[in-house]
């Protein structure tokens, strides 16, 4: 009898009591040990001087006085809180069409649209606010052909208000990645439900379906408001400087200031994500809204009506126009020889491509190798970090997912600084700094995406009901072969949209790597973009450089889909 | 396989200030089908869970052949577990769910093999084997469930609800099979059920549970003829309950603050006044035919009674609002103080 | 394949380390830091390359600020070269934290100063290699569009039809500007100097953080015009956009300069750039268009086309300012600061004020009143009026608050909440009184 020879094996009682906890409590002090000497240390190093004493070298408190005490940073304060609140309204009305009629209908070209939903997404440094301005600035495209026959003009990218649009616009898919695959998992039987007790449309989706993808809502929503409130480079490209990410960058990065207030402006903006995230857990704390059952076909789509099709794709293609324009504006100015004051370039060239290709193409090997190690690293790290929150009772657990949370509010400048101090001090055998190999930059390209894909892993977890993996205990798995088994692939959906999330930014960002590049052979795309954008022959090139990063991750985001989509399929 | 025994050895749970097991203590007897049986939130499926180690009791110990289990993890306890949701995991086959617990625990690949088809084969699922739990019906996915636990051949199975997510004819059938395959393989089961015709209908024995106490542990017929309290004569059976306390004329013998408990079948009706050794005296306020029986509800002083007087054809019926005389006779009384 | 060819040349480097070591003299791997555009560097690589065979320049680019953090950073282990930037107050911080070593440059031919402005910084830590003027740059499709003037002066854009056209970096953001302000004040005065950068800020479409956000303002049309240092408008014109440039006559000429890093790992090499910037065949590249800068060599402007500016003999340029880098450098913090609390992050409404103003001096045009002219002058004189004097700003218990200076004195920010409600003050007066002009004179 195999089952009674297996357990004959069993160790004493006391010892198996033991080793209960033993694996988690491990997995959990090396992710500890890694966020402290990755993240904690390396910023610590660098917030220091916000409790430093001017002159004295003390601690002190005084200069959190002074920031309260400072006209300035208290506007900027409210600022960011508002511009944060709003982003979140209108990314999510950008957002709820979209992954609501391409999860839950059947709709031709739904994997093209969760594609070209993730896009914006993509917003390449510089060329992006570029192509914005051609577009939609004062004297853009679309205000100077208003302007000409309508005799008005709009002011999408001015003060506050621009800042919430550009805003919305760009990180509006971190809302679409995760709510559609909550929306996914959803049982076609509890929207039926609903319908049989009377309910439809509008009301159907407000009271039902929406309730039950809260998780995945609400984990795009608090990153949407933590990312924006932390975000720096679009106030910054808008001339908006009055709020707090844009004021502590100024305070760091100008040359000659020894001036604490900017690293006590990363204390609070640190401080205030960690408070956003964790009052999003409090939200979701006893909405355990696993679908246990599955059977049934449960996961159905719904057939929509020939006027509902109707109506549906032209709510889809007005928001994806929307959307995209900046990357169509992108994609015109890549091919433009010049393109000043006017509504369209003057002409098109394929130069641009032409010299990106010649010169660059190291950037964009580099790129695809950095950004897949830290989506790599963020889902192991995420997938662990949810499971260890949310399945077990490990004392402090919590704080892992609020200490990972954290590096979304670390301006990148901090981190790389960080780094620089604590990295460039251990030298390798051969006398380079551990700071300049470039794995140093895939770790701090990890750590600035960890939050992404945590969000999207614990929404994944927390749609997998608790008794698929009782099931497989009890038929002998133990925990970790069951998160092997079970686990992981029932999460596949949310790890993919999480590696898409850490990816997808990774690919464009610059503010840590600028920091942490020690050679051109080492660089990533941003970087190139960066440098090509200083010149104003660059800006050609620059845009093909954009382009071919949204193109790299578009196709890699197709990719990730067509696997969902094979997935969903029996 | 021999079968094992079970030992729920003074057994609380608490949920926080809610305490949801009270002293517990249940022997079940090697090769027994046991029914833990009570209204949804008894404790019943704690209980259960707590066998199978996903709760962990804060004073007590269970025993699985005379051994303490109460420190070892799920996946060494070896008892299988049916899940009342089946959970049966939506990315794996049929074939590959039931195969689960066999890899887990090593066994050869052509052992798999040949035992989970022996498991199809006895499930009658062999043909569905290579689709997906979601392309199956609820009584396919219940039989998939079973299959994946019987297979590995666990030392004990329970059972949480198993056929509530069925219709009332394949519940019928499904758990003669059920019972026919736990003698078959001689397996120690635990069944979990709120329906006391399934438990009366299967069980060797049954505990009664309610507000996480164990009631009463007993054949179904003792049970039934010896409810402990007032509990389980409501719980098992239609049961009339009068207070002591309004009845007319107390008959010698009643315990004090005591009540008076029979069954709507041991009693008799008459239009006229009958000798018995109580009578109780009221008019008919409803009437259901039931098909053997039929049930009257007769309404007096004292309260409301029902009795099932046999049916047989060209039988007159009293009409409603007719006046009646309910008789007891001394055997069928119980009385009844809890 | 990206990552196997990375770890292969990790494994090569360790092999070779010892290898390295003992080669000769100007080989092996120059890197330099700079704020230059890829359009800059390149043909400087690709032309020492070819005159150093053996050698590669491995050029970071890291804007200016990034630099000198990096450098500051990095000190205890450094591993680059050559810093190679525009802004002379950047080599003046590395210089004072000594992290620049001093070389004596053996290119002949070039001249002590240029203008007024010394070409090589004190001590012989950074050398300039071409020389740079700061001007006003506009779109002309836009301007046309607009039908708006050609400025000629810095006072010209605090003109009405300027009003909401003009673009600047912010001087704490970019050394050039930086010098532009400070060009004025010096050129000016103190208390003038301010009251034409506040009539000219008033004017200001936006202040960008970064320097290069102004010429690519202007050459998307988004501004008219901009505060720009001349090569941006230059290599501007070069690439194709419709865009003109002009050096007020208070402008001063100063270098774009290179520096090498103390403890370079490789000096030799480095040392062979920087004379390899100052020689002739250097110089040259100077000129190509989409550098388009000033060789501070005068022979090489021989070579030159026709229409090139040349500081060594047209002496309008910069002639007017005798520029003191000394003064410049005991206050640039206190500048760059009193610029963004007055300025930067009052722009609202000192644009407020200087609208109002505007209307009152059009309504005065067609029909004078002294009342009003009064009030308006009064309103000027409000919106001018600065918190400290000029002897406060380069007093040490002042400069000392931005340096992080170890004694004890005023912190930051309580100087910069004090300045801010000052000008925030006097900026609300001025609205006032403008207000009162304004329906007087109409």
């Amino acid at each position: 009898m195999t089952s009674a020879s297996a357990v004959a094996d069993l160790p004493p009682v006391v010892q198996g009591k033991r080793r209960f906890g033993w694996g988690q409590a491990a997995l959990a002090l090396a992710i500890a040990a890694f966020l402290v000497l990755f993240l904690a240390w390396p910023v610590g190093t660098v917030i220091v001087a916000a409790f430093t004493h001017k002159g004295a070298g003390g601690f002190t408190l005084v200069n959190f006085y002074d920031f309260f005490a400072t006209d300035l940073f208290i506007r900027s304060t409210w600022n960011s809180l508002y511009v944060a609140g709003m982003s979140v309204v209108l990314a999510s009305v950008f957002a709820l069409p979209l992954a609501y009629i391409t999860t839950r209908f059947e709709f031709r070209g739904t994997v093209l649209i969760q594609t070209l939903g993730v896009v914006p997404l993509i917003m390449p440094p510089f060329v992006g606010a570029v192509a914005m301005q051609l577009l939609f600035g004062r004297n853009g495209t679309v205000n100077m052909l208003l302007d000409q026959h309508l005799g008005f003009k709009i002011p999408f990218m001015e003060g506050l208000n621009g800042v919430i649009f550009v805003q919305a616009v760009h990180y509006f898919p971190f809302i679409l990645i995760n709510l559609s695959a909550a929306l996914r998992n959803i049982d076609r039987a509890m929207e039926e439900a609903a319908q049989n007790l009377g309910s439809s449309g509008f009301r159907l989706f407000r009271r039902i379906v929406f309730p039950l993808a809260m998780p995945g809502y609400l984990a795009g929503a608090s990153l949407v408001f933590v990312k924006v409130f932390d975000d720096l480079a679009t106030p910054l490209l808008l001339n908006v400087k009055d709020m707090l990410a844009p004021q502590a960058y100024l305070r760091i990065t100008s040359i000659g200031i020894a001036d604490p207030m900017g690293y006590v402006i990363s204390v609070v903006l640190i401080v205030a994500s960690v408070v956003a995230m964790w009052l999003s857990a409090l939200a979701m704390r006893g909405k355990d809204y696993a679908t246990v059952q599955r059977g049934g076909g449960g996961l159905a789509r719904r057939h929509m009506h020939p006027w509902q099709a109707v109506a549906a794709y032209a709510i889809v293609i007005l928001i994806l126009l929307l959307v995209l324009a900046p990357h169509i504006g992108l994609l015109l100015l890549s091919f433009a020889t010049i393109w000043s004051f006017s509504p369209l370039p003057d002409g098109y060239t394929l130069a641009h491509y032409g010299r990106v290709f010649s010169d660059s193409a190291v950037y964009i090997t580099n790129t695809a190798l950095y950004a897949t190690l830290a989506g790599v690293i963020d889902i192991i790290l995420g997938t662990a970090i949810a499971y260890l929150v949310l399945r077990t009772k490990l004392a402090g657990r919590q704080w892992l997912d609020w200490g990972a949370s954290a590096a979304l509010a670390v301006p990148g400048v901090v981190l790389g600084i960080g780094y620089l101090r604590c990295f460039y001090g251990v030298t390798l055998p051969d006398g380079t700094p551990l700071a300049a190999l470039w794995i140093v930059i895939v770790i701090a390209l990890a750590v600035r995406r960890l939050p992404y894909a945590l969000r999207a892993c614990v929404a994944a977890l927390q749609q997998v009901s608790v008794s698929l993996e009782e099931a497989a205990e009890n038929l002998g798995a133990t925990k970790a072969r069951t998160v092997r088994r079970v686990v992981v692939p029932l999460m596949t959906g949310g790890m993919l949209a999480g590696f898409i999330a850490s990816f997808a930014t990774a690919a464009v960002e610059l503010s840590a790597t600028i920091m942490l590049v020690q050679s051109n052979a080492d660089a990533p795309l941003a970087y190139g973009l960066y440098v090509f954008m200083q010149s104003a022959a660059g800006r050609g090139p620059g845009a093909a450089l954009g382009v071919i990063a949204v193109l790299l991750v578009a196709l890699c985001t197709l990719a990730s889909h067509l696997v969902i989509e094979r997935r969903q399929k029996p | 396989m021999t079968a094992v025994a079970i030992n729920i050895e003074q057994v609380n749970l608490f949920y926080g200030t809610n305490h949801v097991l009270k002293d517990v203590n249940l022997d079940i007897s090697p090769g027994e089908l046991f029914a833990f049986l009570g209204p949804s939130g008894c404790g019943k499926t704690t209980l259960l869970r707590l066998i199978a180690g996903f709760n962990t009791a804060d004073t007590g110990r269970v025993l699985i052949d005379g051994k303490d289990v109460s420190a070892l993890p799920p996946w060494r306890r070896d008892v299988g577990l049916v899940f009342q949701s089946y959970a049966l995991w939506p990315h794996m086959s049929v074939r590959r769910n039931v195969a689960f617990g066999l890899e887990e625990r090593r066994v050869p690949r052509a052992e798999i093999e040949r035992r989970v088809n022996a498991a199809l084969e006895l499930v009658e699922l062999s043909q569905l084997a290579d689709r997906r739990p979601s392309q199956l019906s609820g009584g396919q996915q219940q039989r998939v469930a079973l299959a994946r636990t019987i297979v590995v051949e666990p030392k004990v199975l329970l059972l949480d609800e198993p056929l509530s997510n069925l219709d009332a004819k394949l519940r019928g059938q499904v758990r003669r099979e059920l019972r026919d395959l736990q003698q078959r393989l001689g397996l120690t089961t635990i069944f979990v059920t709120h329906d006391q015709e399934e438990a009366n209908s299967i069980c060797d024995r049954i505990a009664v549970m309610n507000a996480g106490v164990v009631q009463q542990v007993g054949t179904p017929m003792e049970l039934y003829e010896r409810p402990a309290n007032l509990f389980v004569a409501g719980f098992l059976g239609s049961a009339n309950v009068i207070d002591g306390a309004k009845w007319v004329d107390p008959p010698a013998g009643t315990p004090a603050g005591a009540k008076l408990v029979f069954r709507p079948q041991a009693a008799t009706l008459s239009a006229a006044s009958q000798q018995a050794w109580l009578k109780f005296e009221g008019a008919v306020a409803h009437r259901e035919f039931l098909g053997s029986t039929v049930r009257y509800g007769v309404r007096g002083p004292a309260g409301d009674v029902s009795v099932d007087v046999a049916f047989h054809q060209g039988q007159a019926l009293f009409d409603v609002g007719q006046s009646v005389t309910v008789g007891v006779p001394q055997a069928a009384a119980m009385w009844l103080s809890t | 394949m990206a990552f196997a060819g990375k770890v292969s040349a990790l494994a090569l480097s360790l092999l070779l380390l010892a290898g390295a070591a003992a080669e000769a003299q100007v080989s092996g791997k120059v890197s330099v830091v700079t704020s230059f555009s890829k359009d800059v560097t390149d043909p400087f690589k690709k032309a020492f390359e070819a005159a150093h065979p053996g050698t590669t320049l491995d050029v970071q680019n890291r804007n200016t600020n990034a630099g000198v953090k990096f450098l500051q950073e990095t000190q205890a282990n450094n591993q680059v070269d050559l810093f190679w930037a525009s802004a002379p107050d950047a080599f003046e911080v590395l210089r004072g934290r000594k992290l620049l070593q001093s070389y004596k440059p053996k290119a002949s031919g070039i001249p002590e100063k240029i203008g007024s402005y010394p070409i090589n910084g004190p001590d012989n830590n950074y050398f300039g290699f071409a020389a740079s003027g700061y001007g006003i740059m506009w779109n002309e499709r836009y301007v046309a569009a607009n039908k708006l003037p050609a400025p000629k002066e810095w006072d010209d854009l605090a003109k009405a039809p300027y009003f909401d056209h003009v673009s600047m970096a912010a001087p704490s953001r970019s050394g050039t500007t930086h010098l532009t302000i400070e060009t004025i004040l010096q050129g000016e005065g103190w208390d003038k100097g301010w009251g034409v950068i506040k009539a000219m800020s008033g004017n200001f479409r936006q202040i960008t953080e970064r320097s290069f956000g102004v010429p690519d303002a202007v050459n998307s049309g988004q501004v008219g015009y901009g505060i720009v240092i001349d090569f941006f408008a230059f290599s501007s014109q070069a690439t194709g956009f419709p865009v003109k440039f002009v050096y007020p006559s208070v402008t001063t000429i100063v270098p774009a300069n290179i520096g090498i890093v103390a403890n370079a790992p490789n000096k030799a090499g480095a040392e062979a750039f920087v004379e390899f910037l100052l020689s002739p065949a250097g110089q040259e590249v100077l000129l190509l268009p989409a550098i388009r800068r000033l060789p501070v060599n005068p022979a090489v402007y021989a070579k030159a086309p026709a229409d090139y500016p040349n500081p060594f003999k047209d002496t309008s340029l910069g002639a007017k300012v005798k520029f003191s880098a000394e003064t410049s450098e005991k206050r640039s913090e206190v500048v760059d600061v009193l610029y963004d609390q007055t300025v930067t992050f009052q722009l609202e409404a000192l644009k407020d004020v200087t609208k109002t103003l505007h209307a009152v001096d059009a309504a005065l045009a067609k029909k004078a009143n002294a009342k009003a002219a009064d009030l308006a002058k009064e309103a000027r004189a409000l919106v001018a009026a600065m918190p400290i004097t000029e002897a406060q700003a380069s007093s040490p218990e002042i400069a000392g608050a931005f340096t992080g200076a170890k004694q004890k004195g005023a912190r930051q920010a309580e100087l910069e909440q004090q300045w801010a409600a000052f000008a925030k003050d006097r900026y609300a007066q001025a609205k006032a009184k403008a207000a009162e002009a304004l329906k007087a004179a109409q």
